[in-house]
């Protein structure tokens, strides 16, 4: 295919946007010089910026050309994983979870798993962490680079490494708070960027109901084809939509990810921690109306050839059309100069807050969890933010090794897309148990850990290398020939209850630790949030009730 | 975030954000009077008006980040 053509007054608005990011980088630097200046940003934020910020660290330009693609081949399913995977989950860490990990002043998840089991847990988290958050950064690079070399013809080194220098520069110098900044203008740009699209497709069919006539019911329709796994694109029963998106992974995403929990952790009070990922998950319910949106219009538009709306060939396996460049290539049907640059601004902020915030967390991880608990347990808090620092640079040139690994090796995506399952699900049973079950012991954690994580690694493996055979594969999944997503999902849901399995069992037999030392940390064990003389408006649980209803509303309007 | 060394708080995001919606949708209106490659619903001139809302917002950004600083 040709490349998009952009004009001057199109790079002017891409070049602004590396000038206005470094320049945020250079004036936080002069108000950052704690460690909770540049691990925590402050601890100052409100819950409208923690809320953006926790969104933002998740919504990255692969999500959105990754699903607005993927509208393309499984419909209105999408929103699931806008609704179904988060919007509960995010409620859930807002009204339960975050009183523990914001009473304890921790640094980072791994912090609350040292403070309520050992030190031992804390490493293996630490350390599968910070390796999955270097993975993910570096994917990220690789496939910012493929997209911009496709659609844009740009230079596959220029773009990882300029990119990549921008950002180690803009956190070595403002550390979290720049990244919280840099992903707020992000959300704003995803939106004043990409948004449109939505809105001109469905001003070209003359109306959203003309947009989604003629499409087959299993796109326009969010549970009506769940009885049967055959019947949905997606290939998946409700009951595997329910607990493995619904409950395993959107929960063990949104509830034990520090790159996104971090955020939460930035915000000046309990309240406002707690609001955080609640006023997140409105915004999160809206992302549909982009990238659902859009994908329908671009999947009307390739249906029919008199529009002239062509996909290239996917440049992994051209024997199959790219999806993913659905949404570049709505950009170039209807936008002029000028939106062309911003567009293209909105992708490369989306990409880029990706990785920052992968790096932002890994400095933190790295610091205080490997550094300080193993390496230099005396460091100074002058010396730990110097730490910070360093280990930013460090992790933005492991991004970039990463990157190139991923372009000589393109079977390491397929590892890597399935390194969430061996690591977040897991970890969301010894959450789980160890923040409301006070009888969890730290040998029972540990090892309970350990075993969801390698059940999970053998399953992927097992399927990888066809050792899964159809009757295996139906207990496993469900099913006898499972697609990929529906494989991912089951992976995840065994590895949770493998975990909690474990971890349960052997509790039972460990002695666990005295109420004493699980104040602040256990339900039950800790006294309840008193939210003072808050009016209704104020309080998390009234908007966490409100965003239920919504979310509820929207899953009965499309059923 | 800690004060810097004139003892003053940073200036809120709002402010970044405002600057640089306000900025992009002078320059997204800038464009929409370029003659460019032809494309779909061109006829609506979106650069125009979606810049139009940008600059607005962006105003509305700018000035909640100013009043905001000047609270402390």
């Amino acid at each position: 295919m040709a490349t998009i053509e952009l004009a001057g007054l199109d790079w002017a608005i891409i070049v602004l946007y590396f000038v206005a990011i470094i320049g945020i980088g250079l004036y936080l630097r002069k108000f950052t010089k704690t460690g909770d200046d540049f691990f925590m940003g402050g601890r100052k934020n409100s819950s409208w910026v923690a809320g953006l910020a926790f969104l933002s660290a998740n919504l990255g330009a692969l999500e959105i050309l990754g699903w607005t693609g993927g509208t393309m081949k499984y419909g209105m399913f999408v929103s699931h994983f806008y609704w179904l995977g988060a919007v509960p989950a995010m409620l859930f860490l807002g009204l339960y979870m975050m009183p523990f990990y914001y009473s304890s002043k921790i640094h980072s998840v791994p912090g609350y798993l040292k403070l309520r089991f050992d030190e031992r847990t804390r490493l293996l988290n630490a350390v599968s962490f910070a390796v999955m958050t270097l993975l993910m950064s570096g994917i990220n690079l690789y496939l910012m680079a493929l997209v911009f070399k496709v659609l844009l013809g740009w230079d596959w080194h220029v773009s990882m490494w300029v990119s990549a220098a921008a950002i180690g520069c803009y956190i070595t110098l403002g550390g979290l708070m720049s990244a919280i900044f840099t992903e707020i203008v992000q959300f704003f740009l995803i939106w004043a960027g990409l948004f449109l699209l939505s809105i001109l497709g469905v001003m070209e069919f003359g109306g959203i109901g003309n947009v989604m006539q003629g499409l087959p019911s299993t796109m326009t329709s969010l549970w009506a084809t769940t009885g049967d796994a055959g019947s949905n694109a997606m290939g998946v029963t409700w009951l595997g939509l329910v607990m493995g998106l619904g409950f395993v992974m959107s929960f063990g995403y949104w509830t034990t990810d520090f790159l996104v929990v971090q955020r939460a952790f930035s915000s000046k009070d309990l309240r406002s921690a707690r609001l955080t990922p609640i006023t997140a998950s409105f915004f999160k319910m809206a992302l549909p109306f982009i990238v659902v949106v859009a994908g329908m219009v671009a999947y009307k538009l390739v249906m029919d050839p008199a529009s002239g709306f062509k996909l290239p060939p996917d440049p992994s396996d051209p024997s199959k059309l790219w999806n993913d460049a659905a949404l570049p290539l709505l950009i170039v049907r209807y936008y002029p100069v000028g939106l062309v640059g911003l567009g293209i601004t909105a992708l490369l902020a989306g990409f880029m807050a990706g990785q920052a915030g992968n790096v932002s967390a890994f400095n933190t991880v790295w610091t205080y969890d490997i550094y300080k608990a193993v390496i230099n347990k005396k460091a100074t808090d002058e010396h730990l933010v110097w730490v910070g620092r360093v280990t930013t640079v460090v992790g933005v040139l492991l991004s970039i090794g990463t990157a190139y690994l991923a372009m000589q090796f393109n079977t390491i995506m397929d590892y890597i897309q399935a390194i969430f399952s061996w690591i977040n699900a897991p970890l969301f049973a010894t959450m789980l148990l160890g923040m409301f079950w006070k009888r969890t012991t730290s040998t029972g954690a540990f090892w309970g850990l350990l075993a969801g994580m390698i059940a999970s690694f053998a399953i992927f493996m097992g399927f990888r290398f066809n050792l899964v055979g159809p009757d295996l594969a139906s207990v496993l999944t469900l099913s006898a020939a499972p697609s990929d997503m529906t494989r991912n999902l089951w992976q995840a849901i065994w590895a949770w209850l493998v975990c909690f399995g474990t971890t349960a069992l052997i509790s039972l037999f460990t002695t666990r630790k005295t109420d004493a030392e699980l104040v602040g940390l256990v339900k039950g064990m800790t006294p309840k949030v008193d939210e003072g003389k808050v009016w209704l408006f104020g309080r998390p649980g009234f908007w966490a009730a409100v965003a239920l209803i919504v979310v509820i509303a929207l899953n009965a309007y499309f059923w | 975030m800690s004060q810097n060394d004139e003892g003053r708080e940073p200036l809120p995001i709002w402010f970044f954000v405002g600057v640089i919606l306000a900025v992009y949708g002078v320059l997204v209106i800038i464009g929409s009077f370029v003659t460019g490659r032809p494309t779909v619903l061109a006829e609506t001139q979106p650069g125009l008006w979606w810049g139009s809302l940008m600059v607005v917002f962006g105003g509305i950004f700018t000035a909640i980040g100013v009043v905001s600083h000047r609270k402390g």
